[in-house]
Protein backbone atom coordinates (compact mmCIF):
# COMPACT_ATOMS: atom_id res chain seq x y z
CA UNK A 1 0.00 0.00 0.00
CA UNK A 2 1.60 3.14 -0.59
CA UNK A 3 1.16 5.56 2.11
CA UNK A 4 2.24 8.77 0.78
CA UNK A 5 0.13 9.81 -1.75
CA UNK A 6 1.83 13.65 -2.24
CA UNK A 7 5.45 13.60 -3.13
CA UNK A 8 5.38 16.64 -1.69
CA UNK A 9 8.11 16.68 1.21
CA UNK A 10 6.60 19.16 3.01
CA UNK A 11 3.23 18.01 3.05
CA UNK A 12 3.03 14.68 2.23
CA UNK A 13 -0.49 13.02 2.90
CA UNK A 14 -0.69 10.10 4.83
CA UNK A 15 -3.38 7.19 5.33
CA UNK A 16 -5.11 6.22 8.20
CA UNK A 17 -7.30 3.23 9.13
CA UNK A 18 -9.73 4.46 11.15
CA UNK A 19 -11.76 2.62 14.29
CA UNK A 20 -13.90 3.49 17.32
CA UNK A 21 -13.50 3.14 20.57
CA UNK A 22 -15.84 4.20 23.31
CA UNK A 23 -17.85 6.31 21.02
CA UNK A 24 -14.38 8.63 20.00
CA UNK A 25 -12.75 7.94 16.40
CA UNK A 26 -8.88 6.84 16.78
CA UNK A 27 -6.63 6.75 13.44
CA UNK A 28 -3.59 4.09 13.20
CA UNK A 29 -0.99 4.32 9.82
CA UNK A 30 -1.68 2.40 7.47
CA UNK A 31 1.30 1.18 7.04
CA UNK A 32 1.64 -0.84 9.94
CA UNK A 33 -2.02 -2.23 9.53
CA UNK A 34 -1.93 -5.96 8.14
CA UNK A 35 -5.55 -6.94 8.27
CA UNK A 36 -9.07 -6.50 10.27
CA UNK A 37 -10.19 -9.42 11.55
CA UNK A 38 -14.02 -10.23 13.01
CA UNK A 39 -14.11 -11.17 16.16
CA UNK A 40 -13.24 -14.69 16.91
CA UNK A 41 -12.67 -16.80 20.20
CA UNK A 42 -9.37 -15.36 22.13
CA UNK A 43 -7.69 -18.16 24.45
CA UNK A 44 -6.83 -16.58 27.37
CA UNK A 45 -3.15 -16.65 28.75
CA UNK A 46 -2.48 -17.61 32.11
CA UNK A 47 -0.57 -15.04 34.01
CA UNK A 48 -0.81 -12.53 31.08
CA UNK A 49 -0.67 -9.32 32.02
CA UNK A 50 -3.83 -7.30 32.67
CA UNK A 51 -3.90 -5.27 28.83
CA UNK A 52 -3.49 -9.13 27.06
CA UNK A 53 -6.52 -10.57 26.33
CA UNK A 54 -5.49 -13.51 25.41
CA UNK A 55 -3.91 -15.34 22.05
CA UNK A 56 -5.53 -16.01 18.70
CA UNK A 57 -4.48 -18.77 15.42
CA UNK A 58 -3.57 -16.31 12.65
CA UNK A 59 -2.98 -18.86 9.79
CA UNK A 60 -0.85 -21.02 12.26
CA UNK A 61 0.90 -17.84 13.63
CA UNK A 62 -0.25 -17.03 17.27
CA UNK A 63 -1.13 -13.33 17.89
CA UNK A 64 -1.38 -11.96 21.03
CA UNK A 65 -4.55 -9.39 21.00
CA UNK A 66 -4.76 -6.58 23.40
CA UNK A 67 -7.29 -5.23 25.26
CA UNK A 68 -7.37 -1.41 23.98
CA UNK A 69 -9.86 -0.09 25.92
CA UNK A 70 -7.88 -1.07 29.02
CA UNK A 71 -4.35 0.05 27.71
CA UNK A 72 -5.98 3.61 26.73
CA UNK A 73 -7.71 3.68 29.99
CA UNK A 74 -11.42 3.62 28.78
CA UNK A 75 -14.37 1.73 30.28
CA UNK A 76 -14.81 -2.28 29.34
CA UNK A 77 -17.45 -2.84 26.88
CA UNK A 78 -19.23 -6.27 25.35
CA UNK A 79 -18.27 -7.64 21.82
CA UNK A 80 -20.40 -7.84 19.59
CA UNK A 81 -21.10 -8.09 15.66
CA UNK A 82 -18.98 -4.87 15.19
CA UNK A 83 -16.00 -5.51 17.49
CA UNK A 84 -12.88 -6.04 15.23
CA UNK A 85 -9.17 -7.00 15.90
CA UNK A 86 -6.87 -5.25 13.78
CA UNK A 87 -3.20 -6.96 12.91
CA UNK A 88 -0.53 -4.51 13.13
CA UNK A 89 2.82 -4.64 13.06
CA UNK A 90 5.08 -2.69 15.13
CA UNK A 91 8.47 -2.81 15.34
CA UNK A 92 8.63 -6.88 13.73
CA UNK A 93 6.16 -7.36 16.12
CA UNK A 94 2.69 -8.50 15.10
CA UNK A 95 -0.22 -8.08 17.56
CA UNK A 96 -4.07 -7.51 17.76
CA UNK A 97 -5.89 -4.56 18.88
CA UNK A 98 -9.19 -5.18 20.20
CA UNK A 99 -11.91 -2.32 19.25
CA UNK A 100 -15.21 -1.20 18.99
CA UNK A 101 -15.51 -1.46 15.33
CA UNK A 102 -13.02 -0.35 12.38
CA UNK A 103 -14.24 2.57 9.99
CA UNK A 104 -12.42 3.86 6.91
CA UNK A 105 -9.25 4.50 5.33
CA UNK A 106 -8.71 8.59 5.51
CA UNK A 107 -6.40 10.97 3.97
CA UNK A 108 -4.98 13.47 5.64
CA UNK A 109 -2.53 16.33 5.45
CA UNK A 110 0.84 16.31 7.71
CA UNK A 111 -0.63 20.13 7.86
CA UNK A 112 -4.23 18.69 9.37
CA UNK A 113 -2.60 17.01 12.16
CA UNK A 114 -2.74 18.96 15.33
CA UNK A 115 -0.36 18.37 18.35
CA UNK A 116 -2.80 16.90 20.96
CA UNK A 117 -2.42 19.13 24.77
CA UNK A 118 0.63 17.82 26.14
CA UNK A 119 -0.80 17.76 29.78
CA UNK A 120 -1.36 13.76 30.87
CA UNK A 121 0.59 12.57 33.36
CA UNK A 122 -0.46 9.04 32.57
CA UNK A 123 1.83 7.02 30.32
CA UNK A 124 -1.41 6.00 27.85
CA UNK A 125 -0.88 10.09 27.17
CA UNK A 126 1.69 9.45 25.19
CA UNK A 127 0.13 7.51 22.81
CA UNK A 128 -1.72 10.01 21.39
CA UNK A 129 0.16 11.36 18.03
CA UNK A 130 -2.13 14.37 17.45
CA UNK A 131 -5.45 15.10 16.09
CA UNK A 132 -7.32 16.20 12.97
CA UNK A 133 -10.69 17.19 12.24
CA UNK A 134 -12.13 15.00 9.34
CA UNK A 135 -15.60 14.93 7.77
CA UNK A 136 -16.88 17.34 10.94
CA UNK A 137 -15.03 14.80 13.40
CA UNK A 138 -11.96 14.57 15.31
CA UNK A 139 -9.98 12.02 14.88
CA UNK A 140 -7.46 11.14 17.63
CA UNK A 141 -4.22 9.85 15.97
CA UNK A 142 -2.42 6.67 17.85
CA UNK A 143 0.90 6.19 17.98
CA UNK A 144 1.67 2.43 17.83
CA UNK A 145 5.33 2.73 18.37
CA UNK A 146 4.36 4.02 21.57
CA UNK A 147 1.77 1.77 22.58
CA UNK A 148 3.60 -0.40 24.44
CA UNK A 149 7.26 0.21 26.27
CA UNK A 150 10.02 -2.40 25.44
CA UNK A 151 9.33 -3.65 28.38
CA UNK A 152 5.97 -4.79 27.49
CA UNK A 153 7.13 -6.22 23.76
CA UNK A 154 9.37 -8.25 25.79
CA UNK A 155 6.53 -9.34 28.11
CA UNK A 156 4.59 -10.36 24.87
CA UNK A 157 7.26 -12.36 23.81
CA UNK A 158 7.51 -14.74 26.26
CA UNK A 159 4.16 -15.07 26.47
CA UNK B 1 -25.20 19.67 47.35
CA UNK B 2 -27.67 21.91 49.32
CA UNK B 3 -27.96 25.63 48.05
CA UNK B 4 -27.21 26.76 51.28
CA UNK B 5 -23.97 24.35 51.45
CA UNK B 6 -23.00 25.52 48.17
CA UNK B 7 -23.76 29.28 49.12
CA UNK B 8 -21.43 28.84 52.14
CA UNK B 9 -18.79 27.11 50.60
CA UNK B 10 -18.81 30.35 48.02
CA UNK B 11 -18.79 32.52 50.44
CA UNK B 12 -16.04 30.91 52.56
CA UNK B 13 -13.87 30.83 48.96
CA UNK B 14 -14.43 34.30 48.34
CA UNK B 15 -13.83 35.69 51.87
CA UNK B 16 -10.63 33.43 51.24
CA UNK B 17 -9.50 35.25 47.82
CA UNK B 18 -10.01 38.92 49.53
CA UNK B 19 -7.94 38.28 52.67
CA UNK B 20 -5.44 37.05 50.35
CA UNK B 21 -5.72 40.50 48.08
CA UNK B 22 -4.26 43.64 50.04
CA UNK B 23 -5.70 46.98 50.23
CA UNK B 24 -3.25 49.18 48.19
CA UNK B 25 -3.08 48.96 44.46
CA UNK B 26 0.77 48.91 43.39
CA UNK B 27 0.80 50.58 40.68
CA UNK B 28 3.69 51.27 37.80
CA UNK B 29 4.46 54.29 36.94
CA UNK B 30 4.55 53.66 33.17
CA UNK B 31 1.77 52.36 31.61
CA UNK B 32 3.18 49.77 28.57
CA UNK B 33 0.16 50.02 26.56
CA UNK B 34 -3.20 52.12 26.76
CA UNK B 35 -6.54 51.91 24.64
CA UNK B 36 -10.36 53.05 25.32
CA UNK B 37 -13.06 50.95 25.39
CA UNK B 38 -16.42 51.96 26.33
CA UNK B 39 -19.38 49.75 28.16
CA UNK B 40 -20.22 46.61 26.11
CA UNK B 41 -23.68 44.34 27.15
CA UNK B 42 -23.06 40.88 25.51
CA UNK B 43 -26.44 39.13 24.85
CA UNK B 44 -26.19 35.43 24.12
CA UNK B 45 -28.26 33.86 21.77
CA UNK B 46 -28.12 30.25 20.94
CA UNK B 47 -25.54 29.58 18.28
CA UNK B 48 -24.36 27.06 16.46
CA UNK B 49 -21.42 25.35 17.63
CA UNK B 50 -18.14 26.45 16.14
CA UNK B 51 -19.17 29.68 15.84
CA UNK B 52 -18.14 31.93 18.35
CA UNK B 53 -20.78 33.87 20.06
CA UNK B 54 -18.53 37.18 20.46
CA UNK B 55 -15.67 36.44 18.14
CA UNK B 56 -11.87 37.98 19.10
CA UNK B 57 -12.07 40.44 16.03
CA UNK B 58 -15.24 41.66 17.71
CA UNK B 59 -13.31 41.99 21.05
CA UNK B 60 -10.58 43.51 19.53
CA UNK B 61 -12.24 45.95 17.72
CA UNK B 62 -13.39 47.16 20.59
CA UNK B 63 -11.63 50.95 21.62
CA UNK B 64 -10.63 48.91 25.12
CA UNK B 65 -8.64 51.07 27.95
CA UNK B 66 -6.33 48.96 29.66
CA UNK B 67 -2.82 49.85 30.89
CA UNK B 68 -0.61 46.77 31.30
CA UNK B 69 1.75 47.64 33.51
CA UNK B 70 5.09 45.25 34.58
CA UNK B 71 4.79 44.43 38.57
CA UNK B 72 7.19 42.32 40.11
CA UNK B 73 6.02 39.59 42.28
CA UNK B 74 7.20 36.92 44.74
CA UNK B 75 6.89 33.32 43.10
CA UNK B 76 5.64 31.30 46.62
CA UNK B 77 3.88 28.50 45.05
CA UNK B 78 0.69 27.51 46.49
CA UNK B 79 -0.34 24.09 47.66
CA UNK B 80 -2.37 23.76 44.66
CA UNK B 81 0.33 24.14 42.32
CA UNK B 82 3.30 22.13 44.23
CA UNK B 83 5.22 20.68 41.69
CA UNK B 84 3.95 22.75 38.85
CA UNK B 85 6.24 24.66 36.25
CA UNK B 86 5.48 27.99 38.26
CA UNK B 87 5.27 30.67 35.73
CA UNK B 88 7.46 33.90 35.87
CA UNK B 89 5.37 36.57 37.86
CA UNK B 90 6.33 39.41 36.63
CA UNK B 91 3.61 39.39 33.79
CA UNK B 92 1.43 42.25 33.68
CA UNK B 93 -1.38 43.32 35.39
CA UNK B 94 -4.54 45.69 34.86
CA UNK B 95 -4.39 48.97 36.80
CA UNK B 96 -2.99 51.91 35.85
CA UNK B 97 -5.92 53.08 34.45
CA UNK B 98 -9.86 52.16 33.83
CA UNK B 99 -10.19 48.96 31.89
CA UNK B 100 -13.02 46.29 30.62
CA UNK B 101 -13.98 43.11 32.49
CA UNK B 102 -16.28 40.41 31.15
CA UNK B 103 -17.75 38.89 33.95
CA UNK B 104 -18.54 34.99 34.39
CA UNK B 105 -19.64 32.55 36.63
CA UNK B 106 -18.67 29.11 37.43
CA UNK B 107 -19.74 27.23 39.95
CA UNK B 108 -21.86 30.07 41.49
CA UNK B 109 -18.48 32.35 41.76
CA UNK B 110 -18.35 35.19 39.55
CA UNK B 111 -15.04 35.77 37.88
CA UNK B 112 -13.41 38.56 35.89
CA UNK B 113 -11.62 38.73 33.08
CA UNK B 114 -10.61 41.48 31.21
CA UNK B 115 -11.35 42.31 28.25
CA UNK B 116 -7.67 42.36 26.22
CA UNK B 117 -7.66 38.87 27.42
CA UNK B 118 -10.47 37.05 25.77
CA UNK B 119 -10.29 35.82 22.20
CA UNK B 120 -13.84 34.48 21.96
CA UNK B 121 -16.98 33.02 23.41
CA UNK B 122 -18.55 29.81 22.46
CA UNK B 123 -21.75 27.49 23.15
CA UNK B 124 -20.83 24.32 25.43
CA UNK B 125 -22.20 21.31 23.69
CA UNK B 126 -20.73 18.20 25.74
CA UNK B 127 -21.43 16.05 22.54
CA UNK B 128 -19.63 18.25 20.93
CA UNK B 129 -16.21 17.63 22.61
CA UNK B 130 -14.17 15.07 22.35
CA UNK B 131 -12.26 13.48 25.54
CA UNK B 132 -8.57 12.32 25.29
CA UNK B 133 -8.11 9.21 27.24
CA UNK B 134 -5.25 9.67 30.24
CA UNK B 135 -5.42 13.22 30.03
CA UNK B 136 -6.13 15.44 33.77
CA UNK B 137 -9.59 15.26 35.26
CA UNK B 138 -9.69 19.19 34.96
CA UNK B 139 -9.39 18.73 31.03
CA UNK B 140 -12.86 18.05 29.70
CA UNK B 141 -12.15 17.77 26.19
CA UNK B 142 -11.28 18.96 22.20
CA UNK B 143 -13.81 21.77 21.14
CA UNK B 144 -13.76 22.28 17.50
CA UNK B 145 -13.62 26.34 16.99
CA UNK B 146 -13.35 28.34 14.32
CA UNK B 147 -9.71 28.51 14.04
CA UNK B 148 -8.77 26.25 15.90
CA UNK B 149 -9.41 22.49 18.19
CA UNK B 150 -9.65 24.63 21.38
CA UNK B 151 -8.41 22.41 24.34
CA UNK B 152 -11.25 23.13 27.25
CA UNK B 153 -10.86 22.78 31.16
CA UNK B 154 -12.81 22.66 33.81
CA UNK B 155 -12.52 26.38 35.61
CA UNK B 156 -13.52 24.90 38.53
CA UNK B 157 -10.83 22.48 39.13
CA UNK B 158 -8.23 25.56 38.73
CA UNK B 159 -10.06 27.91 40.46
CA UNK B 160 -11.45 25.99 43.55
CA UNK B 161 -9.61 22.78 43.58
CA UNK B 162 -10.55 22.53 47.21
CA UNK B 163 -13.99 23.10 47.25
CA UNK B 164 -14.72 21.42 43.77
CA UNK B 165 -17.73 18.61 43.74
CA UNK B 166 -18.86 16.54 40.67
CA UNK B 167 -21.87 18.72 40.83
CA UNK B 168 -19.84 21.52 39.33
CA UNK B 169 -19.06 19.83 36.38
CA UNK B 170 -23.30 19.98 35.38
CA UNK B 171 -24.48 22.79 33.00
CA UNK B 172 -21.48 24.18 31.84
CA UNK B 173 -23.02 26.18 29.09
CA UNK B 174 -19.78 28.76 27.60
CA UNK B 175 -16.19 28.11 26.56
CA UNK B 176 -14.53 31.06 26.75
CA UNK B 177 -11.00 30.89 25.29
CA UNK B 178 -7.97 32.74 25.99
CA UNK B 179 -6.43 35.19 23.21
CA UNK B 180 -3.27 33.92 21.96
CA UNK B 181 -3.71 30.18 23.48
CA UNK B 182 -5.62 27.65 22.08
CA UNK B 183 -7.53 26.80 25.82
CA UNK B 184 -11.01 27.42 26.71
CA UNK B 185 -12.31 28.29 29.95
CA UNK B 186 -15.90 25.72 30.37
CA UNK B 187 -18.07 28.35 32.56
CA UNK B 188 -21.57 28.02 34.18
CA UNK B 189 -22.73 31.61 32.81
CA UNK B 190 -21.76 34.54 30.99
CA UNK B 191 -22.78 37.63 32.81
CA UNK B 192 -22.20 41.34 31.29
CA UNK B 193 -18.53 43.72 30.89
CA UNK B 194 -18.08 45.97 33.23
CA UNK B 195 -15.57 49.07 33.67
CA UNK B 196 -13.36 48.85 36.88
CA UNK B 197 -11.08 51.52 37.76
CA UNK B 198 -7.48 50.35 39.32
CA UNK B 199 -8.90 51.44 42.67
CA UNK B 200 -12.02 49.00 42.60
CA UNK B 201 -9.53 46.56 42.81
CA UNK B 202 -7.95 44.95 45.59
CA UNK B 203 -4.68 44.20 43.91
CA UNK B 204 -2.81 41.15 45.16
CA UNK B 205 1.65 42.09 45.53
CA UNK B 206 1.77 38.50 46.04
CA UNK B 207 0.63 35.30 43.96
CA UNK B 208 1.83 32.66 46.01
CA UNK B 209 -1.43 30.75 47.18
CA UNK B 210 -3.39 31.55 43.56
CA UNK B 211 -1.19 32.47 40.76
CA UNK B 212 -4.02 33.39 38.92
CA UNK B 213 -5.86 35.59 40.84
CA UNK B 214 -4.85 39.20 40.09
CA UNK B 215 -6.96 40.27 42.38
CA UNK B 216 -11.02 40.97 44.02
CA UNK B 217 -13.43 43.45 43.23
CA UNK B 218 -15.47 43.84 46.19
CA UNK B 219 -18.49 45.81 44.67
CA UNK B 220 -19.02 42.58 42.54
CA UNK B 221 -17.51 40.17 44.88
CA UNK B 222 -16.10 38.55 42.23
CA UNK B 223 -12.59 37.44 41.41
CA UNK B 224 -10.06 39.10 38.92
CA UNK B 225 -8.29 36.55 37.01
CA UNK B 226 -5.05 36.92 35.53
CA UNK B 227 -5.88 34.76 32.42
CA UNK B 228 -2.17 35.17 31.38
CA UNK B 229 -0.61 33.81 34.20
CA UNK B 230 -3.67 30.77 34.30
CA UNK B 231 -2.56 29.92 30.70
CA UNK B 232 1.05 29.79 31.97
CA UNK B 233 0.01 27.53 34.48
CA UNK B 234 -1.42 25.07 32.19
CA UNK B 235 0.67 25.31 29.13
CA UNK B 236 3.43 24.93 31.56
CA UNK B 237 2.46 21.27 31.48
CA UNK B 238 1.36 21.63 35.20
CA UNK B 239 0.08 18.28 36.22
CA UNK B 240 -0.72 18.92 39.97
CA UNK B 241 -4.58 19.38 39.33
CA UNK B 242 -4.07 15.43 37.70
CA UNK B 243 -6.45 14.00 40.34
CA UNK B 244 -7.03 10.61 38.49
Amino acid sequence: MQNSLAHSTDDPILQWVTFRLDNETYGVNVMQVQEVLRYSEIAPVPGAPSYVLGIINLRGNVVTVIDTRQHFGLPPAEVDDNTRVVIIEVDKQVVGILVDSVAEVVYLRQSEIETAPNVGNADAAKFIQGVCNKNGELLILVELEKMMSEEEWSELDTL
Amino acid sequence: MSKDTQHAALQGYLDALLTDAVPEPRLATEPVAFLEVPEVAFSLPPMALREPLISEAQINQLPVSVSILAEQHDSVVSPSVVGATAPELTKSSWADSAFECLLFDVAGLTLAVPLVALGSIYTFEANELTPLFAQPDWFIGILPAQKTNLKVLETARWVMPERYTADMRHDLKYVISINGYDWGLAVHHVRNSIRLQPSDVKWRTQRGKRPWLAGTVIEHMCALLDVEVLAQLITGKNTSHNTA
